[in-house]
Formats: structure tokens, C-alpha cells, sequence
């Protein structure tokens, strides 16, 4: 009884000096609390102060009511009518995390990065260089040669920033990507192929068509004239309503493009370029060459080179002008000579004959990459010219 | 009369050096080191372990007759870490900076051996009178340890003071010392100076003794640790 007795006085003491506790916490806390809240308020406030100088007072956006670019996670109105976003992008690595303020009239008042695990650490100082500029001029800013990847996100973030603080703001912008655009305006051309296209490399010389896509369905064609989509049934026809004269241009390329290549034995040539992987010639005598080129890739230092060919696709008329020219795929070094990929380089081609093929803009600090894509579409030129001689 | 004012008073200032808790009884080791590279961290530690070693000293002395000598562990545990809980919850409130400086250690008072060595050896058999003394003389005697060591590792490792810049020391820091090695030698040569200064007479642990020990029942030295606290040689400080 009287173990009892001990164990029961043992317990209630434990249990009434734990609730006096308990109360004695949770009074200290309703006193605290609402000082700590406004602490860490003043904290944070501090914090956004940095990148956006003179700004009032903070609010936190709720951002499922709006449409943003991916890389913001968090947004908050300054009482002036300026924003701070917070934004996550991957430069050489992921986790690039930057807060990026803007003023109501749209100008970026402050960049910084929060936290990164880039090896270079440009992206400390980059976001100053930015201070300043606006949606209209934030493109021509420069990123910091070397750490191309790092800046090259950062300036995209900070461009995600300012369009967000338009959407944010009432306002709308087009936020999509060049290839989200593309893909919705061949979706809104074509509704049938339901999403999926190929696009055709064009072999066919046309002053309208400048690239051509396929229905994988077989639903039909959608031919891009400049900034018009023209929709071509599955026999190649344009619908009734579309521009006469660009529905023509259309139906003509997709028909030359639906009479199969003939393919060519390039042990028949003597003297042609062993890089040629690849040749056709279509009906109107366009031919049709897939050539490996060595940039640095293959030419460059033993220890950084990918070690991958350049593999450049041309349509070359018998006449030898250069219809069109397309990287098929390449492994030259990130942010410099990867370049060769971006159609403002190899679009330069087009239109070209030997005469003229090198007096496009080199790619800035690749020289190797440059050098070696234009011996490349050298070759596929002189290959023409003996091809057709044998033809 | 006489005698218990003077009896108060040597409770009072035996902490600050005959029995400091930090240098004599090498009790709050890890916060001693972790806390003091800085003299503000290594105060504002030192004023809320002493804010706490009294509160709780003096509740735990209040209750001595009615708190069951099984339960009372957890109950100074509880009592403990709901003054620490407290204190914390007001530095947060009114001092954020020293929060941020103490981080994890402030939480940590609740485990210091100085509190709960206190509250066991000392005010579970004393009135609250006597115990919030010894509170007040403990609590200042780390913090007094605490300010030396932080005092000589920011001087010669920071060049600073509290903060402020002191010019020639600026420029010949020693990085070691605001480090943990910086710490540990720091520690071990004022130790040495405490004890060549009481002439090694380290305090007699008359304190322990079997009555009140948990193990008491289960224990087959019989009274050999409560005589080794005699023997100021083996004494387990």
C-alpha cells in the first residue's frame, strides 16, 4: 500500500510540476511570440531592403493565382508598387537560388544570389551589372566570358524577375519559351497531329517556307512562312481561308518533299571527302549531305575535348548553292562553341555558294569550332560539284 | 547572527573562485568553449545560465520536501528546461542577436552539469534562501570564467574587444585562438593559474554522500566514492 501510495504521490507531483511549467512557458509565450513574429519581419524586411534600396513596406504574393515563369518561388509587393522575387535556376549546377528586386516602373533595383554551389563564383558579383536595366534592355547585357552558364542563368532569372513583376503588376507578357511558341503555334495550326511533329529538313529552294513540319499521325504538314502557320491536310493540300499565295509555296514544298530522295553509294566518288556520312540527291537535283566536322571537339586540348564530331546536315543545289545548313549534333565546349547549334550561326549558310561560305560571323572564342565547320561545308560544297560531275 | 552572515557570504563568493564551477569543478565544459570567442556570447551565455542556476535553485529548494526522492531528476530536468525555455523565449523576444550568437547553446543550458550539479548537491538540502545565494555566486562565477576566456581568445585571436576593434592587436591576430585547439589551451592554462593560485587545494566533495544517491541500493563500493571525495587527490571533479 504504502509503494502505492510513494508511486502515486511520485506521479502527481511529477504531472503538477510539469502542468505549472506548462502554463508558466505558455504565458512567457503569448508575451514573446507576437515580438519575435515582428522581429523576423523586420528581419526579412531588412533582407528584401537590399535589392530593392528605399522600398516601403513587404507583403508576401500568393502565387498560385498566377501564371509565372518557372524559376520564381516566391514574391513580395513592396507598398510603392515594386516587387522582390525570388527565383531557383541551375547555371553549372542546380540550386542557384537569387532574389532580384524591381521597381514600379520596371527596373531591376538590386540582384543578389542567396545561395549557390557554382565553382567560379561570378554570380556573387554578376547580379550589380544588371542594376538598372529593364525588360527592353536586359538582353543586350553580357555575360562574364568563362562562366557563360552561370551568368547566362542569372540573366535569364533576372529577365524571369522582371517578367514577373509585370504579370504580378496586372500586366501580361509572353513568358513562353521560343520552343513553347513554336510548339503551341503548330498545335493551334494543326490541331489533329495532337502535339507531335517532325520537322523536315528542307530540301526544296522556297523564298516563303522557311521550315516545314509533319504531322507524326499523318494528319497533314504545317509549313512556317516567316511569321504566318499554314496547315496542310494529309494529301498536302492548304485549307480553304489561308493566303493564296504562301498556301501555293506550301503545298509546293510538301510535295517535293513527299517524293523520296535517292540515296547515294559515296564509294562511287573518287576524290570526295571521307567525313560525309550521309548523301542524297531529291528529284530537282538538290543534294542532300550529312558531313562530320572536327571542331574542338576532336581538335581541341586532350584533357577538355568531348571527343564528338560536329555533324552538319546541307542541302546544296547542283549549282552549288547552300539551301539550307542544320547542326545535327555536336559536343564542343558548353556556352562557347556550342554555339555552332544555335540556328543564328548555321542559318548563316543559307543562300551561300563557294564564293562566300566563309564570310559568315565566326563564333566568338572558338576558333577550332569556326575553322572546323567550315572546312566541313567546304568539303560538302567540292563534294557536290564531283558528284554531280559523275551524275 | 554573525556567523550566518558570514556563512551567507562564503556561499556566496565560493563560486567566484574556491569552487568556480568552470575552472575548479570543470563543470559546462562544452559551453565554456563553444561560447566564449566572443566577450558578448560569453556574457549574455553567462547571464542566462545564471538567470536560470537561480530560478531553478530556488524553486528546487522551495520543493525539497515535497518533490519524492525517486522522481527528482526528472523533476529538476522539467524544472530546468522550462526556466531555460523561458529565458530563451525572452532573448529571442528582446535580444535577437545574442540569440542568433548563442544558436544551440542557449537550449543546452538545460543539460549543463553546473544547474543540475547545483540543484543536487546544493539546493535540494538547503533553504531557498541559501540556495538562490549559491545560485547568485555560481552563476556569476562562470560567468566571471566565461568573460576571461572570451576575453583573451577574441583580444589575441579576433583583435577586437566586445566587438570593437582594438588597432594594433587588429593586425597581429592569432586565428587559433578564436578556434577549438585556441579553446582547449586557453582552458587548460587558466586552470593551471586558478589552481597555482588556491595552491591546488581543489574542494572537498563533502556534498556526496550515500543518502539520496539513486545507485545507493544497487551500489557495492559502499561508502569508497563518498570518502574518495575526501581525498582531495582523487576527487572525480
Amino acid at each position: 500500500m504504502t509503494i502505492e501510495k510513494d508511486q502515486i504521490k511520485s506521479v502527481g507531483v511529477l504531472f503538477a510540476i510539469c502542468a505549472v511549467i506548462a502554463v508558466l512557458m505558455a504565458l512567457v509565450n503569448s508575451f514573446t511570440a507576437p515580438i519575435i513574429k515582428e522581429n523576423e519581419a523586420a528581419a526579412a524586411n531588412k533582407a528584401l531592403l537590399e535589392v530593392l534600396p528605399g522600398g516601403g513596406t513587404f507583403e508576401e504574393v500568393d502565387l498560385s493565382a498566377y501564371t509565372l515563369p518557372a524559376t520564381v518561388t516566391a514574391a513580395y509587393r513592396e507598398s510603392n508598387g515594386g516587387y522582390v522575387i525570388q527565383l531557383t535556376t541551375t547555371g553549372f549546377s542546380s540550386g542557384l537560388v537569387i532574389m532580384c528586386g524591381v521597381d514600379a516602373s520596371g527596373t531591376v533595383t538590386g540582384a543578389l544570389s542567396l545561395a549557390s554551389s557554382e565553382t567560379l563564383g561570378e554570380e556573387k558579383t554578376y547580379g550589380g551589372t544588371l542594376v538598372g536595366l529593364t525588360g527592353a534592355t536586359i538582353d543586350g547585357a553580357d555575360t562574364v566570358s568563362g562562366a557563360t552558364k552561370t551568368t547566362g542563368a542569372f540573366k535569364a532569372a533576372v529577365k524571369d524577375a522582371l517578367n514577373a513583376a509585370i504579370i504580378l503588376g496586372g500586366g501580361s507578357v509572353d513568358i513562353r519559351s521560343a520552343e513553347e511558341i513554336l510548339m503551341d503555334s503548330l498545335n493551334e495550326a494543326l490541331p489533329e497531329a495532337e502535339g507531335a511533329f517532325t520537322s523536315l529538313f528542307l530540301t526544296v529552294a522556297s523564298d516563303t517556307v522557311d521550315a516545314l513540319y509533319q504531322a507524326d499521325n499523318g494528319a497533314g504538314y504545317v509549313a512556317v512562312c516567316g511569321e504566318t502557320y499554314v496547315a496542310l491536310d494529309g494529301n498536302g493540300k492548304a485549307a480553304a481561308g489561308a493566303d493564296a499565295a504562301l498556301a501555293a509555296d506550301a503545298e509546293a514544298a510538301a510535295a517535293a518533299m513527299a517524293i523520296p530522295s535517292e540515296a547515294l553509294d559515296l564509294n562511287k566518288y573518287e576524290g570526295i571527302s571521307t567525313s560525309i556520312t550521309e548523301a542524297y540527291v531529291t528529284v530537282d537535283g538538290v543534294y542532300d549531305i550529312t558531313i562530320k566536322a572536327a571542331g574542338y571537339g576532336i581538335n581541341g586540348d586532350e584533357y577538355t575535348a568531348s571527343g564528338e564530331y560536329i555533324y552538319v546536315r546541307l542541302a546544296i543545289t547542283a549549282e552549288g548553292e547552300i539551301l539550307r545548313c542544320v547542326t545535327v549534333s555536336q559536343g564542343e565546349t558548353d556556352g562557347i562553341g556550342s554555339a555552332c547549334a544555335e540556328p543564328a550561326f548555321y542559318t548563316q549558310f543559307n543562300g551561300r555558294t563557294v564564293a562566300d561560305y566563309e564570310g559568315i560571323d565566326a563564333i566568338s572564342g572558338a576558333t577550332y569550332t569556326t575553322s572546323g565547320y567550315l572546312a566541313a561545308v567546304g568539303k560538302a560544297l567540292a563534294a557536290v560539284d564531283i558528284m554531280k560531275g559523275v551524275e | 547572527m554573525v556567523n550566518n552572515q558570514n556563512s551567507n557570504m562564503s556561499i556566496l563568493l565560493r563560486g567566484l573562485l574556491a569552487e568556480n564551477p568552470v575552472f575548479i569543478l570543470v563543470l559546462g565544459t562544452c559551453p565554456t568553449l563553444a561560447t566564449t570567442t566572443g566577450v558578448v556570447g560569453a556574457f549574455g551565455m553567462g547571464l542566462s545560465a545564471t538567470a536560470v542556476l537561480i530560478c531553478s535553485n530556488f524553486v528546487i529548494s522551495l520543493l525539497r520536501k515535497v518533490i519524492p526522492d525517486t522522481v527528482r531528476i526528472p523533476c529538476y530536468i522539467v524544472l530546468i528546461a522550462g526556466f531555460v525555455t523561458i529565458v530563451q523565449m525572452f532573448i529571442h523576444a528582446f535580444l535577437p542577436e545574442l540569440y542568433e550568437t548563442l544558436g544551440v547553446y542557449l537550449a543546452l543550458i538545460t543539460v549543463n552539469c553546473i544547474i543540475l550539479g547545483r540543484a543536487e548537491m546544493f539546493a535540494n538540502k538547503n533553504t531557498p534562501g541559501k540556495a538562490v545565494l549559491d545560485g547568485i555566486g555560481m552563476g556569476l562565477g562562470f560567468t566571471l570564467a566565461l568573460l576571461l576566456m572570451a576575453t583573451i581568445r577574441e583580444v589575441l585571436g579576433n583583435g577586437s574587444f566586445a566587438g570593437i576593434a582594438i588597432p594594433f592587436m587588429q593586425d597581429h591576430t592569432i586565428g587559433m585562438f578564436v578556434k577549438a585547439p585556441g579553446g582547449m589551451l586557453v582552458f587548460g592554462v587558466l586552470i593551471a593559474l586558478v589552481h597555482k593560485i588556491t595552491h591546488g587545494k581543489a574542494p572537498v566533495k563533502k556534498d556526496f554522500s550515500c543518502a539520496g544517491c539513486p545507485s545507493a541500493a544497487y551500489c557495492k563500493t559502499g561508502s569508497a566514492c563518498a570518502s574518495a571525495g575526501q581525498n582531495p587527490e582523487k576527487a572525480e571533479v
